[in-house]
C-alpha cells in the first residue's frame, strides 16, 4: 500500500462515511478514509481533486465534513465520537483549510492551461484522441512534452497575475436575518482576503488576537459589528479593538495626503496664485468645518465620505501591488510628520497653508520638474492639428539619381550566397515534376483519394510525426531517464504501428490496391528502428 | 502655416486649422483695429489661446506702435503655465520660420512669492499672469500701474471674472481682525516713540510730504504714467492730508478711535444692514470721524509704514485692511454695501460677529482697466448669454460674438433627464429635494450610468452639503454598493489636499482601466480647475441646477443692486447664474474634436427655453427636442448609442476640409463663406 511511503499529517479515528465507522487520514498529498478493520481505503481523494470543503452549521446534531471534488462528487464524513467529534472536525477542517488552496491552485492552473491547449488547437487535439484516449502513451507522456515546450510562458503565468479585489466586496458579504432577531453575514476564503488585502490594519488585529484572544469566528462577528465596517457610525467606545484600525486608517490616509500628489495638475493647493489677502473677498469667511460646530449627523456624513476616498484608494492600491508605499508610510513614519498630523486636525485652512509652504519648488517656471513640463505639453497638444507622421508615405528623395539608372551595379553579398542561375535550377527541382520530384507517387493524390481518407492520413501522420519526435528527442541517449524512454518510444511506435497503421493500410488496400500511401510513413518507422537497432547493439557491445 | 487674416501675416504653429480658429482671429484682428473691446466666446479645446497669441503677436510685429504689449490674464496657475509652454511653442515657430532670432520678451508672474520684475515688466511685450495683478487694487498698484496704455489685455477663462472684481473689492472684519489691528496699532505706536528720540527729522520729513500732498501720484495720472487706483480716488490726489492725520502720533490716535468703533458695532444681536452714507452718518454721530480723513488712510497708513521703514508688510495685514475698509467706505457712496452678522446662520448659539463691506458692482474694480487700456478681450468657452457681460462690468464692447465647435463627428451629446423609471420628476428643486423618490432617482441614474459608461465618470452635485446628504441617503440604500460593482468612488471633500489625492487616485483608476466615478461640487475647486480629458471624463452628470445659495444677505444686496442699476431682473441674473456653472461643469469633459463625453443634465428644468438659452451655442446646438426631459432608460439607450458610435475610429482624414483644414482649404471661396457663419454675433 502507497500509504506506507506518505507522510501522514493528521489521524481522526471514529468517523462514519455511508454508515460505516472507519478512520480518517490526511496525508501530504491526500485524504483518505478506510473502514475500521481493514488495511485498505475506500474512499482516497487527492487535494488536487478537491473544490471545496463545506461543514454543518454549529449546532446541528450530527457534526459533518463534506468534501465537494472537481467533478461535482462528493464524499460527506461524519463525525461520531460524541466527545471530541466537534474538535476533531474542526482540526480535520483547519488543516484542510491550509492545504487545499496550495492545490488548488497548481492543479488549477494545470488543468486550464492543457485545457485551453486543446481547445486552441484542434490539431493538438486530435492528436490527444489519437495518442492518448487510444492509450497509445499515457496522458503523462503527452503533456510531459507539451508543457515543456511552453515552458516559457508558462513560467509567466507561474509568476502569477495578482488578481484585483472588486470594490464592492464588503456589499457582497451582504447579512441575511435568520429569522430569530440576528444577522447572518457570509464569508468566505476570497472575502477574507480581500478584507485584509484592503485593510491591512485589520490583518494586524486579526495575527494579533487570533486565536489567543478570540476565536476566528468571534473575531469576525465583532468586526461586523464594529462602527469600522458600518461606516457611517462615528467611532466610539475605546473597548472596540477596531478603533485602532480607524485610526490607523485615518493616520495612512493623512500622510497620503501629507506626501501629495504627484501630478501637478490635480494638485488643487498649487491651483490658484492666492492673491486675495485674509479678509478681503466676498465669502472669506466659509462656513467654518471644525468639528465643534458639526451635528452628529453632518459628522457621520463626512465620515462616509472620507470611508469611502479611503476604501477606494486602498482597493486601487491592492490591485496594483503598491499597498506597501501606503502602508509604510504610518509604520516607520518618524515623529516629523506624527506633528503635521496633528497640525492637520487644525481647521482646514491652515493645513492647506502648511503643505502649501512645503512645496520646495513650485515658485519658479524654470525649475519645473519635468513631470510637470511633460503634462503641460501634453494638456496643449492638439494632435490633430498636425500632419501625421505615421501614416505618410516617405516620397523618394533620390539626390543624383543617374547613379541609380546604370546597370553597371553589381550587389556583392560574399561566398556564401548561391548565384541566382543555380537557386532557380533547385526551385525547379523541388518544384512538382521537377528531377527531384519523380521519385513520389506522380498522380495528383488529391484526385484519387476521398476526402475522409486524405484526413485520415493527416491525423496519422501528425500522430506520426508527434511520436517520433518523442523518440528522436531522445538522442544523444545520456541518462538513465532518456534510456527507458527510448525503449518505451521504440514500443509506442510498435504499438501505433500495429493498432493504427495497420488497420489504415489493409483499408487502403481494399479500396486502393495500386497505390502506396502509407509507404514514406513506414519508411520513416524503419528509419526509427534502425536508429534504435544500431543504439542497442552498440549498448550491448559496450557492456560486454 | 501662414495666414493671410484680412492683410495681416500671421505664422501658425501647426500645419491645419480648425476654421472657427480662422473665425476668432478675425474677430479679434478687427477688434484690435477698431482700438476697442471684444466679448468672445469659443469652446475649450479648440485652440483659443493659440489663436489669440498666433494673432496678438502677429499685430504686435506688424503695427509696433498700434499695440506695443500683451497682457495675458488667466486664472489658475496650471492654465498660466499652459499660457507660457503654447507661447514657446510659437515663439519656436517664429524663429524657425524667420530665421531670425526672436526679439519678444515675455514674462509670466505665477507665484507671488516671486515678485516683482519691477523694470522688466515694463520693457516685457508679453506678460502673463493671474487675474489679480490687474483687478486687485491691492496689487495692481505694485505690478501693473505703470503698463503701457497701448496694450492689450485678454482675461481669459472669463466666465467668472465679475466674481474676481467683486473679492477684490470687498471686505471683512472680524473680532480677530480687530484684535490683531489693536495690536498692530501698539506696535506702531511703539515704534514712533523709538523713531521721535533717535531719528524725528524722518517724521518731519513725512509731515512735509503729506503736507505737498499726493501731488505726484496726481501728475503721474495725469501724465497718463499710471493706471488708476479704484481704492485711491482722484479727487484726493488734489488735496493735501487732512490736518487731522497728518502727524504719526495723530494718526495713530485717530486709528484707535476707528477700532474702538468697530468694536463697538460689532457688538450687536441682530442682523444690521445699511449703506456707506449711513454708516459714515453714524460714525460722525458716535465718535466724531470725518468722511475726509477716512478716505486718505490707506494712503496715509502706507506713507507711515514706509517712513518707519517697517520690512515685513505682512504683519500689518490687519491693519491694512482696515485702513482700506475706511478709505473705500468713506470713496464710494454707492455700489457698496455694508452687512453686520452676528453669527453664523447655521450655528446662531455661536456669536461670530462679522462685518462684511461687500462690493456689489464688479465694474468699479474693472473700471481702470477698460479706461486705461485700448483693448480688452474677454474670452472663455462658457460666456452665455453674451450680453449680459457688458451689462454688469459696464463696458462698451466693439465685437461680441460665439464661435461654434465645427465638428467631423458629433462628439458631445448633451442630454436631459427629466424623472426616473417611476415617472417622478428628477429636479433639486428645494421643496423637492429631500424627497426620497428625486434621491432614489438620482442614485439610479449614476448606477445605470456606472454600467454603460467606460473609464472616468465625474458627477456635480449643487453644493457640498446637498452632496453629502445624498450620499449618505445612497449609502443607506445601498445604491453606492452597487456602484461599486462596477467603478470605484472617489468623492470631494471641503479640504483640498485630500480632493487633490482623490483626484489623482481617480485618474489613476480611470489609467489602470478600473474606471471610476468622481462625485464633485459645482462652484467647487475641481469643477472650476480640473480637466477631464478622454477617459478621465466620458460622462458628466450635472445632479440639479446649481444656483447660488439665495439666502444669503450679501447675494440678496447684490440682486437688489442689479436690478435696481442694471435692469436686471433677480431670476434671470441667478439663472445666468446657475448655467454659467453648469456649463462649466458639463464643458469640463470636452477637451478638444478627438475628446468625446455625455453631458447628463439631471434635472427638469434644463428643459426649459429659459434655462437652456443660456447655455453657450456650442452645446445648445446639440440638444434637440428629442434629448430632453428623458427617463433614465431613454438616457441609457441614447448614452449606448452615442457611445458605440464614437468607439469607431476616428482619423484625420475624416476631419479634413469638415472640421480641419489645410492652407489650400482655407482659401477656397465657398469655405470662407461657411467661416463668416461660424462666428455667431450677438
Amino acid at each position: 500500500m502507497a500509504a506506507l511511503s506518505e507522510e501522514v499529517l493528521l489521524v481522526v479515528k471514529r468517523v462514519r462515511q455511508r454508515k460505516q465507522d472507519g478512520t480518517l487520514y490526511l496525508m501530504a498529498e491526500r485524504i483518505a478514509w478506510g473502514p475500521e478493520g481493514k488495511d485498505r481505503f475506500t474512499v482516497s481523494h487527492l487535494y488536487a481533486d478537491i473544490r471545496c470543503q463545506k461543514i454543518s452549521p454549529d449546532g446541528k446534531a450530527k457534526i459533518q465534513l463534506q468534501l465537494v471534488l472537481h467533478t461535482g462528487e462528493s464524499t460527506n464524513l461524519h463525525f461520531s465520537n460524541e466527545s471530541t467529534a466537534l474538535k476533531d472536525r474542526d482540526a480535520a477542517k483547519d488543516l484542510l483549510q491550509q492545504l487545499l488552496p496550495k492545490f488548488k491552485k497548481r492543479a488549477n492552473k494545470e488543468l486550464e492551461e492543457k485545457n485551453r491547449m486543446l481547445q486552441e488547437d484542434p490539431v493538438l487535439f486530435q492528436l490527444y484522441k489519437d495518442l492518448v484516449v487510444c492509450q497509445v502513451i499515457s496522458a503523462e507522456e503527452f503533456w510531459a512534452n507539451r508543457l515543456s515546450i511552453n515552458n516559457v510562458d508558462h513560467s509567466l503565468s507561474n509568476n502569477k497575475q495578482e488578481v484585483g479585489i472588486s470594490a464592492a466586496f464588503l456589499a457582497d458579504i451582504r447579512p441575511q436575518t435568520d429569522g430569530c432577531n440576528g444577522l447572518r453575514y457570509n464569508l468566505t476564503s476570497d472575502i477574507i482576503e480581500s478584507i485584509f488585502r484592503t485593510y491591512p490594519a485589520v490583518k494586524q488585529k486579526y495575527g494579533e488576537n487570533v486565536p489567543h484572544n478570540m476565536t476566528e469566528k468571534e473575531f469576525w462577528t465583532r468586526f461586523f459589528q464594529s462602527h469600522y465596517f458600518h461606516r457611517d457610525r462615528i467611532n466610539t467606545g475605546l473597548q472596540d479593538i477596531f478603533s485602532e484600525c480607524a485610526k490607523q486608517d485615518e493616520k495612512g490616509l493623512k500622510s497620503m495626503v501629507f506626501q501629495g500628489v504627484k501630478n501637478p495638475m490635480v494638485d488643487l493647493l498649487s491651483l490658484e496664485d492666492k492673491s486675495l489677502d485674509e479678509g478681503y473677498g466676498s465669502n472669506s469667511t466659509a462656513p467654518s468645518t471644525s468639528n465643534t460646530n458639526k451635528t452628529v449627523k453632518e459628522n457621520s456624513n463626512s465620515a462616509i465620505i472620507k470611508r469611502f476616498n479611503h476604501h477606494s484608494t486602498m482597493v486601487l492600491a491592492a490591485g496594483s501591488g503598491k499597498k506597501a508605499s501606503s502602508l509604510v508610510v504610518f509604520t516607520a513614519e518618524p515623529c516629523a510628520n506624527l506633528a503635521v498630523c496633528l497640525h492637520r486636525d487644525a481647521p482646514n485652512g491652515q493645513a492647506c497653508e502648511t503643505s502649501s509652504t512645503d512645496g520646495n519648488s513650485r515658485d519658479s517656471d524654470f525649475f519645473q520638474p519635468p513631470i510637470k513640463k511633460v503634462k503641460i505639453q501634453d494638456v496643449i497638444e492638439y494632435e490633430d492639428l498636425h500632419r501625421e507622421n505615421g501614416k505618410k508615405t516617405v516620397a523618394l528623395n533620390l539626390k543624383k539619381s543617374d547613379r541609380w539608372c546604370g546597370c553597371s551595379w553589381t550587389p556583392y553579398f560574399g561566398t556564401s550566397v548561391m548565384s541566382s542561375s543555380t537557386a532557380s535550377c533547385a526551385i525547379a527541382a523541388l518544384s512538382p515534376g521537377g528531377v527531384l520530384m519523380q521519385a513520389l507517387a506522380q498522380q495528383a493524390i488529391n484526385q484519387m483519394v476521398p476526402n475522409d481518407v486524405q484526413g485520415e492520413l493527416k491525423h496519422l501522420y501528425t500522430a506520426a510525426g508527434e511520436l517520433l519526435r518523442h523518440f528522436w528527442s531522445c538522442f544523444p541517449v545520456n541518462t538513465l531517464f532518456l534510456e527507458e524512454k527510448v525503449v518505451k518510444m521504440r514500443s509506442n511506435l510498435e504499438r501505433f504501428q500495429m493498432t493504427k497503421l495497420r488497420p489504415f493500410q489493409e483499408k487502403v488496400q481494399r479500396q486502393y490496391l495500386s497505390t502506396n500511401l502509407t509507404g514514406h510513413l513506414e519508411d520513416m518507422f524503419q528509419m526509427a528502428y534502425n536508429k534504435f537497432h544500431a543504439w542497442q547493439t552498440r549498448r550491448m557491445m559496450r557492456k560486454t | 502655416m501662414k495666414l493671410n487674416i484680412e492683410g495681416l501675416l500671421v505664422y501658425f504653429p501647426y500645419d491645419y486649422i480648425y476654421p472657427e480658429q480662422y473665425s476668432y482671429m478675425l474677430e479679434l484682428k478687427r477688434t484690435l483695429d477698431a482700438k476697442g473691446h471684444g466679448v468672445l466666446e469659443m469652446p475649450s479645446g479648440t485652440g483659443k489661446t493659440i489663436s489669440l497669441l498666433s494673432l496678438i503677436v502677429a499685430y504686435q510685429r506688424e503695427y509696433p506702435l498700434e499695440v506695443t504689449k500683451l497682457i495675458y490674464c488667466s486664472r489658475t496657475v496650471p492654465e498660466i503655465e499652459k499660457v507660457v509652454e503654447e507661447l514657446r511653442k510659437l515663439m519656436e515657430f517664429y524663429s524657425k520660420e524667420t530665421g531670425e532670432k526672436n526679439n519678444i520678451l515675455a514674462l509670466a508672474l505665477s507665484s507671488r512669492k516671486n515678485l516683482c520684475v519691477h523694470p522688466e515688466i515694463l520693457h516685457a511685450n508679453i506678460i502673463v499672469y493671474s487675474y489679480h495683478y490687474l483687478l486687485d487694487p491691492k496689487i495692481a498698484d505694485l505690478v501693473s500701474k505703470e503698463l503701457s496704455k497701448k496694450s492689450v489685455v485678454v482675461f481669459d477663462e472669463a466666465h467668472n471674472i465679475d466674481n474676481v472684481c467683486i473679492d477684490s473689492m470687498s471686505v471683512n472684519i472680524t473680532r480677530r481682525t480687530l484684535d490683531r489691528s489693536q495690536a498692530n496699532v501698539e506696535t506702531l505706536q511703539n515704534t514712533i516713540l523709538k523713531i521721535k528720540e533717535t531719528d524725528a527729522a524722518k517724521l518731519k520729513e513725512e509731515y512735509r510730504r503729506l503736507v505737498e500732498g499726493l501731488k505726484e501720484a496726481n501728475v503721474a495720472r495725469e501724465t497718463d504714467i499710471y493706471m488708476s487706483n479704484p481704492v485711491l480716488p482722484d479727487e484726493i490726489l488734489q488735496e493735501a492730508v487732512p490736518g487731522s492725520i497728518r502727524t504719526a502720533e495723530h494718526f495713530v490716535g485717530f486709528m484707535k478711535r476707528f477700532l474702538e468703533y468697530l468694536k463697538a458695532r460689532l457688538r450687536i444681536h441682530h442682523v444690521v444692514q445699511e449703506s456707506a452714507p449711513q454708516f459714515l452718518k453714524d460714525i460722525f454721530e458716535k465718535v466724531c470721524i470725518d468722511r475726509k480723513p477716512l478716505r486718505f488712510c490707506a494712503e496715509r497708513l502706507r506713507s507711515l509704514l514706509r517712513t518707519l521703514e517697517i520690512a515685513d508688510i505682512a504683519d500689518f495685514s490687519a491693519i491694512t485692511l482696515i485702513s482700506n475698509f475706511a478709505t473705500l467706505v468713506s470713496t464710494y457712496s454707492k455700489g457698496f454695501t455694508i452687512i453686520i452678522e452676528p453669527f453664523e446662520d447655521r450655528t446662531p448659539t455661536i456669536a461670530n460677529p462679522v462685518l462684511h463691506f461687500s462690493c456689489m458692482d464688479p465694474s468699479i474694480a474693472i473700471k481702470p482697466v477698460f479706461e486705461r487700456f485700448q483693448s480688452v478681450i474677454i474670452t472663455s468657452g462658457t460666456l452665455s448669454p453674451l450680453d449680459i457681460y457688458p451689462r454688469i462690468l459696464d463696458f462698451r464692447p466693439v465685437t461680441v460674438a460665439s464661435f461654434t465647435m465645427t465638428l467631423a463627428r458629433t462628439c458631445l451629446c448633451p442630454l436631459v433627464v427629466g424623472r426616473g423609471n417611476d415617472q417622478v420628476a428628477m429636479t433639486s428643486k428645494f421643496e423637492t429635494r429631500e424627497d426620497f423618490a428625486v434621491i432614489r432617482n438620482y442614485g439610479n441614474l449614476l448606477l445605470e450610468m456606472s454600467a454603460i459608461v467606460p473609464d472616468g465618470i465625474v458627477a456635480f452635485f449643487t453644493s457640498y452639503t446637498y452632496m453629502e446628504n445624498i450620499v449618505a441617503s445612497w449609502y443607506e440604500q445601498g445604491i453606492l454598493e452597487n456602484v461599486q460593482r462596477n467603478k470605484l468612488i472617489f468623492i470631494e471633500t471641503p479640504d483640498a489636499a485630500e480632493t487633490s489625492m482623490a483626484l489623482e487616485k481617480y485618474q489613476e483608476a480611470c489609467e489602470n482601466g478600473r474606471g471610476a466615478i468622481l462625485l464633485s461640487v459645482a462652484r467647487g475647486k475641481v469643477s472650476e480647475g480640473i480637466d477631464f480629458v478622454h477617459h478621465f471624463g466620458r460622462a458628466v452628470i450635472m445632479f440639479g441646477v446649481p444656483y447660488v445659495y439665495t439666502q444669503s444677505r450679501i447675494l440678496k444686496a447684490r440682486l437688489e443692486y442689479l436690478r435696481d442699476q442694471f435692469q436686471i431682473r433677480e431670476n434671470d441674473f441667478l439663472t445666468f447664474d446657475a448655467m454659467r456653472h453648469a456649463a462649466q461643469c458639463v464643458g469640463r469633459a470636452i477637451r478638444g474634436k478627438t475628446d468625446y463625453g455625455l453631458m447628463i443634465f439631471a434635472d427638469k428644468r434644463y428643459a426649459r427655453a429659459d434655462k437652456r438659452g443660456k447655455l453657450p451655442r456650442w452645446i445648445q446646438e446639440h440638444l434637440t427636442d428629442g434629448s430632453l426631459n428623458l427617463t433614465i432608460d431613454e438616457t441609457v439607450q441614447l448614452s449606448k448609442h452615442f457611445l458605440r458610435q464614437m468607439a469607431q475610429p476616428f482619423r484625420q482624414e475624416d476631419q479634413l476640409g469638415l472640421s480641419l483644414l489645410t492652407l489650400e482649404q482655407l482659401q477656397s471661396e465657398d469655405m470662407l463663406q461657411k467661416i463668416a457663419q461660424i462666428a455667431h454675433q450677438a
